[in-house]
């Protein structure tokens, strides 16, 4: 419980200073305003300064304007603006979130019928049916498969992320914590394949499916979750790996001298102190699942498709609406990114080794 | 459990591995699934370059040994070498576009003079978490032919006419070159960013004191600085233009008519749409020797394994 509760402090953290930001800025502004009055700043600093944070922000601006661009469509009805001649808007004519409503579909879990036998008597047990969201009643008669492909990436990804784990965390702490024969060209050859072999997923991928067929495993999901952990296993275990090191050995001591077992050693102090480097790798690995498209869309028939290859299967349809595509889109990244902002902090603490310092 | 006590006692009495060794086993499972989904393809895919096999043959154990024929077939191919060439072609004005934005930006958030640069950092690396398959997607739909597509409307408030960009050949090259540059560019600026930042101040006012003006003082002060850190992210982001796959995949396939099909494309085309699985896998393994050349020579000049030293 204690790890959602310390989530829960550090978000509120996070609000507290995003909230904060502005008051400053304004109390920043108005400090150099009275400034400029009492003739301490020249106007002409100030000038120049302003002209140029505007420039900043204008590249800044520029560089996000696609994501931006597609936040505008994914609001605009179907059709409509972005359809006219009338250049780019920069907000929908008339804002919807139609395109959201087609994409997430019914959220309505249907009534079921439990029986019981109880000593020669059944029992009948009529669970209601609960409506989340019924688009219909706003107009939205057909719907995306979204929910489809948000299943099939769950049953992807979650096995991914257990048999990742099991993988990883072992490895990390012995690479760690411990001397055996090996050690360093298991780590030489992990970190080797973390610098250069990101692209050969592709190049293998000839070999993979040929493999994954004969062995009967294509269109197989947990075969594709085995995969991706074996993928994910060289960067992860560093970067875990890395994260121990930074735990003192001196609490292992005393542990040790107070005669802990080195079992109780691993689950009292070192998993519980490797939390954020632990979350980090869970994030990793669920993403990695969660975001693959290139062997997922070769391996999966269209059943079976995960987000990824949804998504790619809309671009190639030339009758599906631009509003929708992008509602999609967003649907899919926009969780990702919020995980990925919050996750940042342990990320950056996570990938202080060697080679990314320059 | 005896026989496995008595099996751990054998493996602590022999030479090779000694008790203090255990350890080892906690590595082993995730060194053996890495192995098996990773080495294992990698000797069956040189396997299947030195034979015929095709879907048809293939699935049957009916495919042919036939020796060096599709390497032959191959290196001779000018389809090969057109790919080849425009790989290479890619590395080289992608890897140039992207250091130029990941230096312009750098310098942009870390001006002396801007306001707020921290925000303005937090806020331009949020791409980075983008998953590569959205960015390339919208960025298609950016280049659409279709009159909503961004990069025409962008064209006709210039006054200019709209442009088929993914049927014409370097157009849509650009159009790659483009996508390739926002995909990197976090990964750039936060390397130049944090390199600007070790840029000696008192150089800097050293030589403002002499007289030095703004470019001046980039090319003799900033530029020398920060030439290393680049140069590694630099070395890095060119291996990932040589494999990139998806943004052509993605666009229209390597196309117009096969004229931009990077190298892993170009493979990828043969195995699944031609059915030569024999030289798809050779075309792949020539890619990958390739790049290891090319990356082993980084790594021996740039240190890029520099952390399993100090591990």
């Amino acid at each position: 419980m204690s790890v959602v509760s310390d989530l829960a402090a550090e978000l509120a953290d996070d609000a507290r200073n995003a909230a904060a930001a502005p008051v400053e800025s304004v109390k920043d502004v108005k400090y150099t305003l009275e400034g400029v009055r009492d003739g301490r700043v020249s106007p002409a600093t100030v000038l120049k300064t302003a002209g140029i944070t505007l420039g900043a922000a204008v590249v800044v601006a520029l560089l996000l304007f696609p994501l931006y661009w597609v936040a505008v469509g994914a609001f605009s009805g179907t059709g409509a603006s972005l359809y006219s001649s009338s250049g780019i808007r920069l907000w929908p004519a008339d804002p919807t979130i139609e395109p959201f409503l087609w994409v997430v579909g019914d959220l309505i879990v249907p009534s079921y019928r439990i029986s019981l036998a109880l000593g020669g008597y059944e029992v009948f047990l009529q669970t209601p049916e609960l409506t989340f969201l019924d688009v219909s009643q706003y107009g939205v008669t057909e719907t995306s498969e979204f929910k489809r492909f948000f299943a099939n990436s769950l049953t992807v990804a979650v096995p991914t992320v257990i048999l990742a784990m099991c993988l990883i965390v072992p490895g990390a702490y012995a690479l760690s914590r411990r001397q055996f024969i090996g050690r360093s060209k298991v780590l030489y050859g992990y970190v080797l394949f973390t610098q250069i072999g990101g692209g050969l997923g592709v190049a293998l991928l000839i070999a993979l499916y040929a493999l994954f067929v004969q062995f009967g495993f294509n269109d197989d999901k947990l075969a594709l979750s085995a995969y991706y952990a074996a993928t994910a296993v060289p960067f992860n275990t560093w970067l875990l790996k890395t994260y121990m090191d930074g735990i003192p050995v001196s609490y292992e001591e005393a542990a040790m001298i107070d005669g802990a077992p080195s079992w109780k050693i691993v689950t009292e102090i070192i998993l519980p102190l490797s939390k954020a480097g632990l979350a980090t790798v869970f994030i990793f690995t669920f993403l990695t699942g969660w975001t693959e498209f290139v062997v997922a869309q070769t391996l999966l028939s269209t059943d079976n498709y995960t987000l990824p290859v949804g998504l790619y299967s809309l671009v190639g349809r030339y009758s599906i609406p631009w509003a929708r595509f992008s509602a999609f889109a967003l649907t899919f990244a926009a969780p990702i990114v919020l995980i990925y902002l919050f996750a940042q902090r342990y990320i950056e603490g996570g990938l202080s080794f060697g080679g990314m310092e320059g | 459990m005896s026989v496995v006590d008595s099996a751990v006692e054998r493996v602590a009495d022999s030479p090779v591995v000694s008790r203090g060794d255990l350890p080892l086993l906690l590595v082993l499972p995730g060194l053996f699934v890495f192995l098996a989904f990773m080495l294992f393809p990698v000797l069956y895919l040189v396997y299947l370059s030195f034979t015929n096999a095709e879907p048809a043959t293939l699935f049957q154990g009916r495919e042919q040994w036939v020796g060096l024929a599709n390497y032959v077939r191959v290196l001779s191919d000018g389809q090969f070498w057109n790919s080849m060439g425009v790989t290479w072609l890619f590395v080289a004005t992608s890897v140039a576009l992207k250091v130029l934005v990941g230096l312009g930006v750098g310098l942009v958030v870390t001006g002396k003079r801007v306001r707020g640069k921290r925000f303005m950092r937090a806020l331009i690396i949020v791409p980075l978490g983008l998953p590569g398959i959205f960015t390339i997607t919208i960025w298609r739909g950016i280049f659409s032919s279709a009159e909503f597509g961004l990069a025409n409307q962008f064209l006709r408030m210039a006054g200019l006419g709209s442009v088929a960009w993914l049927s014409e050949r370097w157009m849509a090259f650009l159009a790659y070159n483009v996508t390739e540059a926002w995909l990197a560019y976090p990964f750039m600026v936060i390397i130049t960013v944090s390199a600007l930042q070790d840029v000696s101040e008192e150089l800097h006012e050293a030589a403002m004191i002499d007289g030095a003006g703004f470019f001046a003082r980039f090319l003799h002060v900033t530029l020398p600085s920060i030439k290393r850190p680049v140069l590694f992210a630099s070395i890095l982001t060119a291996a990932a233009s040589f494999q990139q796959f998806l943004i052509p995949y993605v666009f229209n396939q390597g196309g117009p008519s096969r004229t931009n099909e990077l190298l892993i494309v170009y493979g990828y085309r043969e195995a699944f749409r031609f059915q030569k699985y024999g030289e798809g896998a050779a075309i792949m393994l020539v890619a990958v020797a390739v790049i290891g050349v090319f990356m082993m020579l980084n790594v021996k000049k740039g240190q890029l394994a520099d952390g399993v030293d100090d591990a």
